[in-house]
């Protein structure tokens, strides 16, 4: 396919724009701008802080108002439809069509994506996979290339929860960017040709992350977790494995750090395991102040049901702490057992109590030896810079 | 003759769950008038002696019905209407709204407010500046867990469970955990829910040939499905020949993802919520109502299994142990013990026919005595009146 623009013009498809602690898209981002690239971030919704993001952001409009505004907003995307890419609107509308997608949907999508169809670009890349559903033909419509980046949630959560919602997605041309092997592995499953999916790990800014400090002896041992309060992050067995290890005598602190529906979840298994007098929840922090946090804590947990990598042991492993993770997806390849922490079968309480206790009772040398390969492996693997230039590679390459 | 006494079942909705609709009609046989206040979620036909005093859920409809009772008021007890405009100023966080609740009840004014949720006791409170006796039921996770999570409603609750004239508890349990926010010990009394007796005899039952295994509810992290399922990959790990069907857990993400990652898809069945006559055939035809829960008042979805003569397995969370006494009327288990689960499935499969049948009848027989609907009704009018007589 022909350039339309002299550089790359790369859409990305989000819900919002990205939140200054949502390091990936706006690392990505910028990345891609310093190697000359022309990026259009494409979102459902704006707020006023967002008015001086680093890239155009061009906004759907909002069919979730009032009957009045949703009416009024469809007869503009109709007329504009008709007078100002009516080859784009029908290119969409026929390959809706051809996949048998009824009228009325048809009609629905034609009206939606007429703020993406406007746009002249090369790439258009949804941030994540539901992004793309009910949107297969609008890149094909645009006559640009399609990439669709899926994330944990989205990759094994979200069929569960809408079968069969990737069913025309799969069927299309697509270049997928998926964060580990295991997720490759899944998409490979699905019958997604190999040189179709390319794993780039998530990346951290390894310079703010920077281990100052020495293994410390603690009375109290300081366990910390950074997560969502959301059942994939399996806190409520990371709680009973706790819980183990407080009945055999052992003095710890656990510092939950994030926000999140299910804090009454986990509050009330904390009383009933009888360990709320030894848990604190931060509640949301922003990074410096998590960075702060994990300092204070010699082993860092992250013991989920479901992770697609997970940000936060990337950062932990770098801040030196001992990282104890559950084998979830593609925390196996985060952590590397034995090496860079240790990985634990998941939904096994008694399995990480046991694993906990014996990383406390190693000696300086092996916790030492452990850190300063993880904090070695992430600064090599794990930046911002090698990650820069495997999407470049991504878009060019491809 | 002595004055019918007036009741208002508070729970805000119409109609309110089940076992509050079974007390509104219980109490709709007896010598009393029921009043109900709150929003309409659809037309009930009642008793004649329960008057719905609702409102729809559209500004209009709630801006009509504020009207007549602002006009009301203000012609007919003015001072009262001043009082109370007084008392929802300082406490309102949605002044107009709250008037819409509140201007019906001083209007009507019953002489017992019984309300069924702790958490709206703030908002309720101000019905003892006007001789109205107010009765809190002690329910589920409203002061179960609750209470524990949210520090500013352990406040509330302490602050106001001392106005309460008395306290509906559900079980024994949740009356002590009452008390740790200051309800008066002499103050509670336990009544339990109670069924409707059943007319039609319950056959003797025939074990399946796989065992069924079912659990009924809703799904909330609260039921423990999670810990259930955890158990079901012990039983499957170990050979065990079972099916296990949860009524209420499809379209939850997180347990159809615990059947993924635990290869149960072929022994293990997530349904959506039924109708309640197929809910109960759906247990009727079970071998095991296992109940998983990590919290409950008492669950009435135990004392119906009992009364259709299937076995139970609860954990000991809340009141059921007052229910269940291990071995004798059904089995139970520790709460978050997925292990102890799977053991006791293990061990409920080996009984005998004769065995089984004797704990059938002995879980009948407890809720013979502990658990009809009659009793409860009476329990429940009896409160009402010695409150009203200031014997509580």
């Amino acid at each position: 396919m022909k350039h339309k623009t002299e550089s790359l013009t790369i859409g990305i498809v989000l819900s919002t724009v990205p939140k200054y602690s949502e390091t990936f898209f706006r690392n990505k981002i910028k990345g891609l701008q310093d190697r000359g690239f022309r990026v259009i971030l494409f979102v459902d919704y704006v707020h006023v802080d967002d008015a001086d993001f680093s890239c155009k952001v061009v906004t759907g409009n909002n069919f979730n108002g009032s009957i009045f505004k949703t009416v009024w907003y469809s007869i503009l995307a109709l007329i504009t439809a008709f007078c100002m890419h009516p080859k784009r609107s029908f290119t969409l509308y026929a390959l809706n069509k051809k996949d048998g997608m009824s009228l009325k949907k048809n009609i629905r999508s034609v009206i939606l994506n007429q703020f993406l169809l406007k746009e002249q670009i090369d790439w258009l890349h949804f941030g994540f996979g539901m992004l793309a559903v009910t949107r297969e033909n609008v890149a094909a419509a645009m006559r640009a290339k399609m990439a669709v980046s899926f994330r944990g949630y989205d990759l094994y959560l979200s069929p569960l929860k809408h079968p069969g919602c990737y069913d025309v997605l799969f069927t299309k041309e697509v270049q997928y960017h998926v964060l580990s092997q295991e997720m490759k592995q899944a998409l490979e499953s699905l019958k997604i040709p190999s040189n179709k999916i390319q794993v780039i790990t998530p990346a951290i800014d390894t310079q703010f992350f920077k281990s100052n400090s020495q293994i410390q002896k603690q009375d109290c041992i300081q366990f910390a977790t950074v997560a969502r309060l959301h059942w994939k992050k399996g806190l409520e067995y990371t709680l009973e494995a706790l819980a183990l290890l407080k009945k055999e005598g052992l003095n710890f602190h656990y510092t939950i750090i994030g926000a999140g529906s299910e804090k009454e979840r986990l509050v009330f298994a904390a009383h009933q395991l009888g360990i709320l007098e030894t848990l604190s929840f931060t509640g949301k922090m922003p990074q410096t102040e998590v960075k702060k946090q994990l300092e204070k804590a010699s082993i860092y947990i992250q013991y989920s049901i479901q992770e697609g990598f997970c940000n936060a042991v990337l950062e932990a492993q770098a801040l030196g702490l001992l990282c104890v993770v559950s084998n979830a997806e593609g925390l196996a390849e985060n952590v590397l057992d034995g090496t860079t922490g240790w990985v634990v079968p998941k939904r096994k309480p008694e399995l990480l109590a046991s694993k906990l206790k014996s990383v406390i009772k190693l000696d300086d040398i092996e916790k030492t030896t452990i850190k300063e390969n993880a904090i070695a492996r992430v600064n090599k693997e794990f930046g911002l810079k090698k990650q820069q230039e495997e999407f470049v590679a991504f878009y060019t390459s491809n | 003759m002595k004055k019918a006494l007036k009741i208002a079942v508070y729970s805000g909705d119409i109609p309110s769950t089940t076992f509050i609709e079974r007390l509104i009609n219980g109490l709709s046989n007896e010598v009393c008038e029921i009043y109900l206040f709150g929003f309409r979620k659809r037309k009930v036909s009642y008793n004649k002696n329960v008057s719905v005093f609702a409102y729809r859920n559209t500004r209009i409809r709630k801006a009509i019905f504020l009207l007549k009772y602002s006009f009301l008021l203000f012609f007919f007890k003015s001072k009262e209407k001043q009082k109370l405009d007084l008392i929802l100023k300082k406490q309102s966080k949605n002044l107009l709204l709250d008037k819409v609740k509140s201007y019906p009840v001083l209007w009507h004014k019953p002489d017992v407010f019984h309300l069924q949720w702790a958490k709206g006791l703030a908002d309720w409170v101000w019905v003892k500046e006007f001789d109205i006796k107010l009765i809190l039921s002690l329910r589920g996770a409203h002061i179960n867990y609750s209470p524990i999570a949210d520090t500013a409603l352990a406040a509330m609750y302490r602050e106001n469970f001392p106005k309460v004239n008395a306290f509906h508890a559900v079980s024994k349990a949740i009356g002590l955990e009452a008390e740790k926010y200051g309800a008066a010990k002499e103050k509670i009394q336990v009544v339990y829910s109670g069924l409707p007796e059943v007319t039609v005899a319950i056959k003797n039952k025939k074990p399946n040939a796989v065992f069924q295994i079912i659990s009924v509810g809703r799904a909330h992290w609260k039921k423990g499905y999670t810990y259930a399922l955890d158990a079901c990959k012990i039983l499957k790990d170990n050979n065990v020949k079972f099916h296990y069907t949860i009524i209420g857990g499809a379209k939850d993400v997180e347990y159809a993802y615990q059947l993924h990652d635990l290869d149960l898809l072929d022994v293990v069945t997530l349904l959506d919520n039924v109708t309640y006559p197929k809910v109960q055939s759906l247990m009727q035809d079970s071998d095991l109502l296992l109940l998983p829960s990590v919290e409950e008042g008492i669950a009435n979805v135990v004392l119906e299994a009992m009364q259709h003569k299937t076995l139970v397995l609860t954990t000991n969370c809340g009141g059921m142990d007052e229910v269940i006494v291990d071995g004798v009327n059904g089995f139970i288990v520790p709460i978050r013990d997925s292990e102890a689960i799977a053991k006791k499935i293990q061990e409920i499969q080996t009984i005998d026919e004769a065995e089984r049948e004797a704990i059938c009848n002995k879980a009948l027989a407890h809720l013979e005595e502990k658990h009809q609907e009659q009793k409860m009704v009476s329990s429940m009018l009896a409160l009402y009146q010695r409150i009203q007589n200031n014997e509580a």
